[in-house]
């Protein structure tokens, strides 16, 4: 079996013989993350109606089903909606904290069985056991989103504490819901953000961050387009005008 | 017919595969239209261009410090709590992967689509360990089931027809199946829902990995890649030493060019960042992270006339465009990796032995070039390949001499005009209106199917030396 | 144009099979005030050798065609593929004999015909010899070698008496590649169907390309199955002899 040393020794080996096939640089990092993220997010404050209309444009081109309501107060009634279209009762939700509204009472009086995701992790193997076949079971699945990208309709959702990883995977329908703190124009500003969250040592995210964009999709027989294959067959938006995200 | 056997030669498989009329229609209609998605992604993306030129300084300027770049993903990967392994061979990988899975007490395995995996041959391997791998990718899902190989690198089951998979499901998942994708597709979720939850140990590849923070990117569109990263207790993830790119900043750049030149999409569905095994507070992700770093021949190309297909990103553009792709499909190749980036993987790979008659498998159009999202050089490197073969005497011998002698013809003037005129002798019995039809020998190969122009009463330069108005 | 010279470097393809080409192109130039020359033992670019990877050969090939046409103002080529051997490979080839420098001059020098035409001499503007419908292919070389699609297209689209009609895949690959062609006749004779299949549908009665060896094996394709449709060379549009 190879070890590390003489494994790295025949690339370092390598290296040091080859001569540069061309002047190459890679791509300019920014140099304050933090604080280029934050200048970003300063400048979408005043232009985030245009950004919000391109992420509509792109997210329902991959077949995202788009919603905007007023305040958060309103959501539940979106999410009543979507449940009743479908003949659904079932949801799982990220915890309140996560989701940065309570909204299990109100979803709760109307009529949904709703199961909220613990806040920290479970300390027996067979709580986790227990929430992730909820997950696996239930129709619905509802998420924050921590980014909204205009440039591709892309949801970006970072996994951590009362914020699982299978809320938007197992259930068949996924609905998230944002505020204008989350969209983001470009792919290039989304890199800004992964910078910055990765140079703050107290983010205490999870394992995972996920782009999400459309329903998940196969054309693996004879290139027919069919969606829902193993994440959900159909993703909701839910815009909320009034920023609800501390 | 079996066309990946390497026993029959490759001339002999490529024949094959043109045999098959449903492979035909099947490789038109798929390469037609992946070429005409990548064309509109692109044309609708003004940056294109510049991203591409730039994803290829990035990938050079990785590969001049990869040393420095894989000792940053590692310390971030072990930083994180995860192990990092050393794979030299395809061997050394499965051992390291079984060993994983046996200490795990895994008995059954989830994949999601892994083209490094497929290079290692895992699952025989797997198989061999009494631990059951499950290909999740439903193209890779059919073609397991049919034990098969894939025959395209991002679709590989555009060989099969909905029939073939209803008739695949109805025997071996003993679940009667109707031949409409929809229905398949459910029942393929069914099934592999299942094994998602079962499984104890989830294995992929990676299309990238961040150094700057340890990070295995995912892309696929299914959303297996999230289950087989999620759910099981165990991840192992399989990458070419190549894979690594610097920092967030980098990836960005690669994500904006990869899913369009594979399938046309702005991004795949899901793009999943993976960091180490589960946080704490996390209620998914696995307990164990392993990452196993693969050589495979891919080192000594660092220095090596194959340099430049280390930047490979997999995306299948090259395939759809090739027009030799186009006719024969992925099985005929005989390798894992088809079409011309194929050629050049499977020498780096297996050695320029292996592909002395796949080096020929292009007519050089360059269309391949044309489309790579990084913009690598493959006629070029096939002409390399050649040369390898040339220099190394792997080439026949009677190429060589044909060659040899051609050389010389060349370069003597007298001996190229006595050529052409013993040629209009040979040719007479041949030609009919300035053409010639069938002829024997090496020269059939050519007029089975096309006229070969017969060589002119007078060439040009016999005209050029006598006759005066043309001189002016 | 008065005073302008070039030399004519007429291919192995050109000279043995298509020696009307060379003449028509001749007449061209001349036409417009071009002296043209035709420097003698002329073979061959190398091409061939060079694509089968034989590259030592190329390069003695390469070594005494360059000095052919070391005192040539430009260079004119009816073939794409022969033109992109000179421009892009003879440089690297002959760096090796200390040649680089008078490489790089010559390739700086050498046109593809079509080129020449509309990008040194500035000429768009000719009657066709054969009125009708032409269609025209994309010669690879041409197309992704030297970046030129648009050349011939202009010549065709302004051409008197002439209508030009797009070809469905024109800048798929013929399935010609040299040797390729006999190396796996099989696969090249069905690429080549298909661009046949794709000539026919226009309708047009002459498919015109600038490399005599697409030129060989789609017209090698289009008499085998007794087409009506004739594969020439843009030069024999342009007023030359047949």
């Amino acid at each position: 079996m190879s070890t590390k040393a003489e494994f790295l020794a025949r690339i370092r080996e390598q290296v040091r013989r080859a001569p540069a096939r061309f002047a190459a640089e890679t791509a300019r990092r920014p140099q304050h993350p933090a604080a280029e993220a934050e200048s970003i997010r300063r400048e979408l404050a005043e232009r985030w109606p245009e950004t919000l209309d391109a992420f509509r444009r792109e997210f329902e081109g991959v077949a995202g089903v788009f919603h905007r309501v007023a305040s958060i107060d309103m959501v539940p009634d979106a999410v009543t909606s979507i449940a009743r279209e479908r003949d659904a009762r079932g949801l799982v939700t990220w915890h309140a904290a996560a989701l940065g509204a309570d909204l299990v009472p109100a979803l709760g009086a109307r009529g949904l069985d709703v199961h909220q995701m613990p806040a920290a992790e479970p300390t027996d193997g067979s709580e986790r056991e227990r929430l992730r076949s909820i997950a696996a079971r239930v129709d619905l699945g509802l998420t924050g989103v921590d980014l909204a990208v205009a440039e591709t309709g892309t949801l970006v959702l970072v996994s951590g504490a009362g914020r699982p990883r299978s809320t938007s995977l197992l259930p068949p329908c996924h609905i998230a819901v944002f505020d204008r703190t989350a969209l983001l124009e470009s792919l290039r500003q989304v890199g800004v953000f992964l910078e910055a969250w990765h140079a703050d040592p107290a983010s205490a995210r999870g394992g995972a961050i996920n782009f999400i964009t459309g329903p998940s999709r196969t054309a693996d027989i004879e290139l027919t387009l069919t969606r829902g294959v193993h994440g959900p067959k159909e993703v909701h938006a839910i815009f909320v005008d009034q920023p609800f995200r501390g | 017919m079996s066309t990946g056997d390497l026993g029959t030669p490759f001339r002999q498989r490529a024949g094959g595969a043109m045999q098959d009329a449903f492979l035909q229609e099947a490789l038109t209609i798929a390469t037609t239209k992946f070429i005409g998605l990548r064309r509109e992604a692109f044309a609708g993306f003004p940056d294109g261009e510049s991203l591409r030129d730039q994803a290829r300084a990035i990938k050079e300027a990785t590969l001049q410090q990869l040393d420095r770049h894989l000792e940053t993903l590692i310390a971030n990967v072990e930083r994180l709590g995860g192990r990092v392994h050393y794979a030299a061979t395809p061997a050394e990988a499965r051992a390291i992967i079984v060993d994983i899975a046996r200490a795990s007490g895994a008995r059954m395995a989830v994949k999601s689509k892994s083209m490094a995996t497929e290079e290692i041959h895992l699952n025989e391997a797997l198989e061999a360990a009494g631990i059951t791998p499950i290909e999740t990718d439903l193209g890779e899902y059919i073609i397991q089931l049919a034990h098969e190989r894939p025959s395209h690198i991002i679709a590989p089951a555009i060989h099969k027809t909905k029939g073939q998979v209803a008739e695949l499901f109805t025997r071996e998942l003993k679940r009667p199946a109707e031949p409409d994708p929809e229905a398949l597709t459910r029942i393929a979720r069914v099934e592999l829902r299942e094994k998602f939850l079962q499984a104890d140990i989830g294995i992929t590849g990676a299309n990238f990995a961040v150094a700057d923070t340890g990070t295995i990117v995912l892309v696929t569109n299914e959303g297996n890649g999230r289950m087989v990263t999620s759910l099981p207790r165990v991840h192992v993830a399989v990458m070419g030493v190549e894979k690594v790119v610097p920092s967030m900043s980098d990836l960005m750049v690669f994500l904006a060019i990869l899913a369009k030149s594979a399938t046309g999409q702005k991004l795949s569905v899901y793009t999943s960042l993976v960091q180490g095994p589960r946080r704490g507070g996390e209620l998914e992700g696995p307990e164990e992270f392993h990452l196993v770093l693969l050589d495979g021949g891919r080192i000594a190309q660092i220095d090596g006339p194959l340099r430049e297909a280390l930047s490979c990103l997999r995306c299948g553009a090259c395939l759809n465009v090739c027009p030799v792709y186009r006719q024969i499909g992925g099985h005929a190749y005989g390798y894992t990796y088809p079409g011309p980036i194929g050629i050049l993987l499977t020498a780096m790979m297996e050695g320029t032995e292996a592909v002395r008659d796949l080096a020929h498998a292009s007519s050089l159009c360059g269309a391949c070039l044309e489309a790579c999202p990084v913009r690598i050089d493959i006629p070029r490197m096939l002409i390399e390949l050649r040369r390898e073969v040339d220099d190394r005497k792997i080439a026949p011998w009677p190429e060589r001499v044909v060659f040899a002698l051609l050389a010389r013809l060349l370069q003597r003037p007298r001996l190229y005009r006595l050529a052409a005129r013993a040629g209009r002798l040979v040719q007479r019995p041949f030609v009919a209106s300035g053409r010639i039809g069938r002829v024997p020998l090496f020269f059939g190969e050519w007029t089975r199917t096309r006229d070969l122009p017969a060589v002119a009463a007078r060439t040009f330069q016999e005209r050029w030396a006598t006759d005066r108005e043309l001189r002016g | 144009m008065t005073g302008r010279r070039a030399s004519l470097m007429v291919t192995c393809l050109g000279d043995l099979f298509f020696p009307h080409v060379g003449v028509a192109i001749v007449r061209v130039l001349r036409r417009l005030g071009v002296a043209v020359d035709v420097p003698a033992d002329q073979t061959c670019c190398g091409l061939p050798l060079f694509n089968s990877g034989y590259h030592a050969e190329a390069a003695a090939v390469a070594r005494r065609t360059a000095a052919l046409f070391r005192d040539s103002e430009h260079v004119v080529v009816p073939s794409g593929s022969c033109a992109w051997m000179v421009k892009h490979e003879y440089p690297g080839l002959l760096a090796g004999a200390g040649l680089a420098r008078e490489a790089e001059d010559l390739a700086a020098r050498t046109h593809e015909f079509s080129q020449f035409l509309v990008r040194v001499l500035g000429v768009t503007e000719f009657s066709s010899t054969v009125p009708g419908r032409v269609t025209y292919h994309d010669s690879c070389h041409l197309l992704r070698g030297l970046h030129e699609s648009e050349s011939p297209r202009t010549l065709l689209g302004k051409l008197r008496g002439a209508e030009l009609v797009p070809l469905t895949g024109a800048d798929e690959c013929c399935g010609f590649g040299g040797s390729f062609a006999v190396r796996l006749p099989e696969v090249s004779s069905q690429i080549l169907a298909k661009k046949v299949a794709n000539v026919e549908a226009t309708g047009a009665a002459c498919l015109v390309a600038c490399d005599a060896g697409c030129l060989m094996q789609m017209g090698g394709g289009l008499t085998r199955n007794r087409s009506k449709v004739r594969a020439v060379h843009l030069a024999e549009l342009l007023g030359g002899e047949r």
